[in-house]
């Protein structure tokens, strides 16, 4: 290989970090009856001024923890603030008994805890999701539709 | 072929499988047709259809015999009509967008025929062609869990995840989780090769097409993959001597001969291109790919500046593939020609020919016919929007916002974005034209505007990073062929006028015409 081949290396590196961005899928339960929601309600939930589902079953958030991109994702255009202010809030003790948060370290364990839990909703890369889970829209909108809001970028 | 799906638009000639001497083929390669152990059980009362079927798979996606392995398909559909898989998978890999519909049609008809697990790759494949991309991606993950051992199931993931999707984490985790139970999967080592080189690891593709060199030394496909990877990393006499590796191994391996044709034309000896392209059109017996590769050749005259020659040529092989109802090839001359036409007026009266051909009635699959008419309305808005256009600008992100409303297709909605931000570029909204431009990232002509636009909006050193991005890609595209030299040349230009240098030749490191 050739000095030519390393800068072309470089270069296509740069490039392709720019490709990839995977749309955020909001998932629940299958057996859970919400097909959609708003945006306006997805964030109610995440703040937790909305912390029960229609049928009245608490609702339990279950999310990628440490700096992964999906929660910058979550924080950004859900809740609207950073990362750190979003993991403060999610982190908060008193939400607990209302609204509970369960980080997970893989989107594989996030789509097993939904499909197993009715009364939990993740957030993942829409790459990862399974038969086990349900994707729901957001805004009238899924994962890869035009104008889909949780599109990464 | 070197890797069974390549991102489209990279090659603008499409493989379109058939009329291949199988028997021929057969009788000088010693396969099995056995299924792997573990693998996805196929249904078929028929004996034939099911060995059709296996041979398929095994020329089509282990040995990368594209249009072997869709012949084969074809017979086993032919073999037993209710083979909905095999219809799934004819439509999967076929380049016709005639058949596609058709195998499409036939695979849901005959659905009933299929075995759960069978409906759930069914619906992955098809995802995969109609847009229904969430329910594919669970099946194809499903399927994933329930067969951890199907290598070809993984690989077959793996590429779609790379080259389709343009995700190469996840396809790159599958393929390393695939050769860690095996080492010696060969397909696997060619599907990482090229994960690693498209997501811009390029220095780590080497090693893996050694190993997989040495695992298939009578194999034709392993030489022709090094040689595309060379390629792609700027050593073209490298790729060269690999594919006329392949050619010795393989003297009928026609995307080797097509890959020397065009490392040739990539190198600038457009002289020399020319007769090894018209050596790869005698090589295919299908129309469509005949006529594809007739139109690379065509683009060499566009290379060399004979911008005249060139059209006369283009002009030809659209009424060609008007008589012989070839919409989209038509449609793709006239856009070629568009784009490469100095005046404004007459480019734009281009494109509208090209978008008239597609409004014609033609029997196309909508999937291929909305793609190609976003890919002409994008080259509408960039040549518009360069020309400060702003009718023809807004009529070209009009169609595209139409057809973004009711595709999900990404490449659809790549074109989408980038028609956005040249009409935004004409607002002088520069921060949100970027924004929009960003999301095509692998688009010449998008990065080209791109550039432009962090130009005006004092974005320097992006607007530089930018044009070397362009300037490092190398491919048989049109749209390669039209913006990636004048980025080369903008980018010597500013070299020359920071710091003046002695000319130093390409030659000099063993190359010709390579990245800046």
């Amino acid at each position: 290989m050739t000095k030519r081949v390393l800068i072309c290396s470089l270069v296509l590196a740069a490039l392709a970090s720019a490709v990839y961005a995977a749309d955020l899928a909001v998932i629940v339960n299958p057996q859970n009856p919400v097909k959609s929601m708003t945006l306006a309600e997805l964030t109610k939930i995440l703040k937790g001024k909305s912390p029960s589902w229609p049928t009245g079953h608490n609702i339990t958030i279950v999310l990628r923890d440490g700096d992964s991109p999906m929660l910058k994702l979550v924080a950004e255009k859900i809740m609207g603030v950073g990362a750190d202010d979003a993991r403060r809030a999610l982190s908060d003790p008193s939400r607990k008994a209302t609204a509970p948060v369960v980080f997970a370290t893989t989107d594989e364990d996030i789509v097993k805890f939904v499909g197993s839990n009715s009364s939990a909703i993740g957030f993942v890369d829409v790459y990862n999701i399974t038969g086990a889970v349900k994707v729901i829209k957001i805004d009238d909108k899924q994962p890869f539709d035009p104008g889909y809001v949780l599109k990464a970028h | 072929m070197r890797i069974a799906i390549t991102f489209r638009r990279v090659m603008a000639v499409a493989v379109v499988a058939g009329g291949a001497c199988i028997a021929a083929y057969a009788a000088n390669h010693e396969r099995t047709a056995s299924p792997t152990p573990a693998t996805l059980a196929v249904t078929t009362k028929s004996d034939a259809a099911r060995e059709d079927y296996e041979m398929g798979m095994k020329d089509r996606e282990d040995l990368l015999y594209i249009e072997q392995g869709t012949d084969y398909m074809r017979l086993a559909v032919k073999a037993d009509p209710h083979f909905a898989l095999a219809h799934a998978a004819l439509a999967y890999f076929t380049t016709d967008p005639v058949e596609e519909k058709r195998e499409l049609e036939l695979s849901v008809k005959n659905l009933s025929h299929a075995s759960p697990d069978e409906r759930l790759l069914i619906k992955w494949l098809n995802g995969t062609k109609d847009g229904n991309l969430v329910p594919a991606i669970a099946a194809m993950n499903d399927l994933l869990a329930k067969y951890p051992n199907d290598k070809r199931l993984a690989n077959l993931s793996a590429e779609w995840l790379c080259s389709g999707q343009q995700n190469f984490e996840r396809g790159e985790d599958v393929l390393q989780k695939v050769l860690k139970n095996d080492a010696a999967y060969y397909p696997a080592l060619n599907n990482l090769a090229y994960c690693y080189a498209l997501s811009g690891r390029v220095n780590l593709a080497p090693a893996l097409m050694e190993r997989y060199v040495r695992l298939l030394p009578n194999q034709p496909n392993p030489e022709d993959s090094y040689g595309e990877l060379l390629r792609m990393a700027g050593d073209y006499d490298g790729a060269i001597t690999h594919y006329r590796a392949a050619l010795k191994i393989d003297p009928k391996f026609t995307t080797s001969q097509l890959g020397i044709a065009s490392t040739l034309a990539l190198m600038g000896d457009e002289e020399a291109a020319r007769p090894e392209y018209s050596k790869a059109v005698e090589m295919t017996s299908d129309r469509a790919t005949k006529l594809n590769y007739r139109m690379l050749m065509a683009l060499t005259y566009y290379r060399a500046g004979q911008a005249d020659v060139a059209r006369k040529q283009f002009t030809d092989l659209a009424t060609e593939a008007h008589q012989a109802d070839l919409a989209i090839q038509e449609a793709e001359a006239q856009r070629t020609m568009a784009l490469f036409n100095t005046d404004t007026a007459a480019a734009l009266t281009d494109i509208e020919a090209a978008e008239g051909t597609l409004s014609e009635k033609h029997v196309v699959a909508p999937e291929a016919r909305d793609v190609e008419l976003a890919t002409i309305e994008q080259t509408r808005a960039f040549i518009a929007a360069r020309a400060n256009r702003l009718d023809a600008t807004q009529k070209a992100f009009d169609t595209l916002k139409t057809l973004a409303a009711s595709s999900r297709n990404n490449l659809i909605q790549q074109s989408f974005h980038s028609g956005n931000g040249a009409l935004l570029f004409l607002a002088g909204k520069h921060s949100e034209a970027i924004s929009e431009l960003q999301y095509d990232p692998r688009n010449p002509l998008s990065l080209t505007l791109l550039a432009v636009v962090q130009a005006k909006a004092g974005a320097t050193a992006d607007a530089h990073a930018t044009l070397e991005t362009l300037a490092a890609i190398i491919d048989e595209r049109v749209e390669t062929a039209f913006a990636v030299p004048q980025a080369r040349a903008g980018l010597k230009a500013a070299a020359d006028v920071v710091a003046p240098q002695p000319a130093t030749t390409a030659q000099s490191n063993g190359h010709r015409g390579g990245p800046m």
